[in-house]
């Protein structure tokens, strides 16, 4: 017995979705023809702007002033969004933090705070979204990182919470199996406000062009492709799956041909 | 979904199963597709037939790819035919499932030279007409048991893998242009593993093994490899993209 095809998503909540890959999926999906609903935490007038660019695609835009590490408001973000759009189809809590923590000196509050956000909010937010997505049949994708199976001291803490979230996904797609499918992307070097100071500096900016075997960083909508892809009915028989999008970066040595 | 308009494709193996699943979806998505065949002329022709309905282009193409001198030439045909190649899909594959004293010289040959040589001669013949394309992707075809161990069929199990490290290997190779990425799918219902879902009792077992409680259709695979075909995919290079149903989870 074959699953009947899904329709496209219609209402897609998204974390994190006034700036970087956040904004890039929330407007791909009213691209496609989804009601969005998004949080963002502390730059009201790029979420007014994302809001208004999501109403300019026609579709109806729910969003508000949200820490993905306080659980509880991530929680009732959920229940709002439903209420409002009646209804939620995918589920992309993107919201994530970096700060270049290093490895030697990371406060235990430093911890508390990247985990609540990175993992605690997450969970809560696909938790709350459960009933929900079973009702719509629908899909959560993750946002991990390749900082979660490649080493990155510099940023410890952060590689650890998006192994972590490779984790989250792997179990919730086998808890909320066989009605919710759950997958992560794992980006690589992604052009956002988080990586602005690398991308400014030349020499960072073309180091990490260097050992993208794409040859360049990524974009926002390079992400939101993925996401938007596994989120799609063409993804029907997907899950659990940790979608690589890094442009080869986390593929092996570049220690030139090998003789 | 992904939009192929203006994109020449080669799937081999594309007579039957997932390959053909594949060449039919691709042909959907506005490709020209070169349907690759080993046997079977008029399930190619039928393929071929499809397409053309639907208001695309396509041609079938003969070879054993287990023959380098054969694949090569197939290979060859199929990108001088529009000049250039944006797009390969290697489906072409055998699938059985012997114990380990049941393996035989030519099981082992067979498997060898049909999944792994016939990957690798097929990537290696296309890689001048995929050179000439401004959009040139590889999908190569892995399975769950590329990366995750059942008992029987060890060689059709190392042949996957070896696929993988293709994948991540020519990846590197063939950047920044041309794009290699897998799609390693789970419990497919296809002509190669009938013997399996056609056995009421393997076919209930692996249901209630999958995580999604079912088994997938070729046409389950076929969207992940036109996504991974696409422009949209343009940064996703090197990745196994599981089709599984979630039976690789534990």
């Amino acid at each position: 017995m074959s699953a009947p095809t899904t329709p496209p998503p219609r209402v897609a909540l998204v974390t994190g979705g006034s700036r970087g890959i956040g904004r890039a999926v929330a407007l791909a999906f009213a691209r496609n023809g989804a009601d969005v609903a998004f949080s963002y935490r502390r730059e009201p007038a790029a979420a007014d702007e994302t809001a208004s660019a999501i109403r300019g695609l026609g579709r109806r835009v729910f969003y508000r002033a949200s820490d993905a590490a306080d659980a509880t408001d991530a929680a009732r973000f959920v229940e709002e969004a439903a209420s409002e759009l009646g209804r939620l189809d995918v589920v992309v809590p993107n919201a994530g933090i970096a700060p270049d923590t290093g490895w030697e000196e990371v406060a235990p509050e430093t911890w508390t705070h990247l985990l609540s956000t990175l993992l605690v909010g997450p969970y809560a937010t696909v938790r709350a979204a459960t009933p929900h997505l079973r009702v719509s049949g629908g899909s959560v994708v993750l946002v991990a990182s390749i900082a979660g199976f490649s080493a990155y001291p510099e940023e410890l803490p952060y590689a650890a919470a998006k192994a972590g979230v490779i984790s989250l996904a792997r179990s919730l797609a086998l808890a909320l199996a066989p009605q919710v499918r759950v997958n992560a992307v794992a980006p690589g070097w992604v052009r956002t406000g988080m990586t602005r100071e690398l991308y400014d500096d030349p020499r960072s900016r073309t180091a990490i062009e260097r050992s993208t075997p794409r040859g360049r960083w990524g974009e926002p909508e390079d992400v939101a492709a993925a996401v938007i892809f596994l989120a799609s009915d063409g993804a029907r028989f997907i899950t659990g799956e940790t979608l690589v999008v890094d442009g080869g970066e986390s593929l092996g040595w570049r220690v030139g041909r090998l003789r | 979904m992904s939009d192929l308009a203006g994109h020449v494709v080669l799937v081999t193996g594309g007579s039957r199963g997932i390959g053909r699943a594949i060449a039919l979806e691709l042909g959907a998505a506005g490709a020209t597709v070169a349907v690759h065949y080993r046997s079977r002329a008029a399930d190619a022709a039928e393929v071929v037939r499809r397409i053309v309905e639907q208001g695309s282009e396509a041609r079938s193409f003969s070879a054993n790819v287990a023959n380098r001198a054969e694949a090569a030439a197939m290979v060859r045909a199929a990108g001088e035919w529009k000049g250039r190649l944006d797009g390969v899909v290697t489906s072409a594959g055998i699938y059985h499932g012997p114990a380990l004293e049941e393996v035989g010289a030519e099981d082992w040959e067979e498997m060898f030279r049909t999944d792994v040589e016939g990957t690798f001669r097929t990537v290696q013949a296309a890689r001048p007409f995929l050179d000439r394309s401004d959009r040139a992707a590889v999908v190569t075809v892995s399975s769950v048991l590329g990366s995750h161990a059942a008992v029987g069929g060890a060689p059709y199990q190392m042949a996957k893998a070896a696929i993988e490290q293709m994948t991540r290997a020519l990846a590197l190779e063939l950047a920044p242009r041309i794009r290699v990425n897998s799609v390693a799918p789970g419990f497919i219902r296809t002509d190669i593993n009938r013997t399996g879902h056609e056995d009421p009792a393997f076919h209930a077992l692996v249901a209630r093994s999958t995580p999604l409680k079912r088994w997938g259709d070729p046409e389950e695979v076929a969207p992940s490899v036109r996504f991974l075909l696409s422009r949209e995919a343009d940064w996703v290079t090197g990745t196994i993209l599981g089709i599984d149903g979630g039976i690789a989870l534990r």
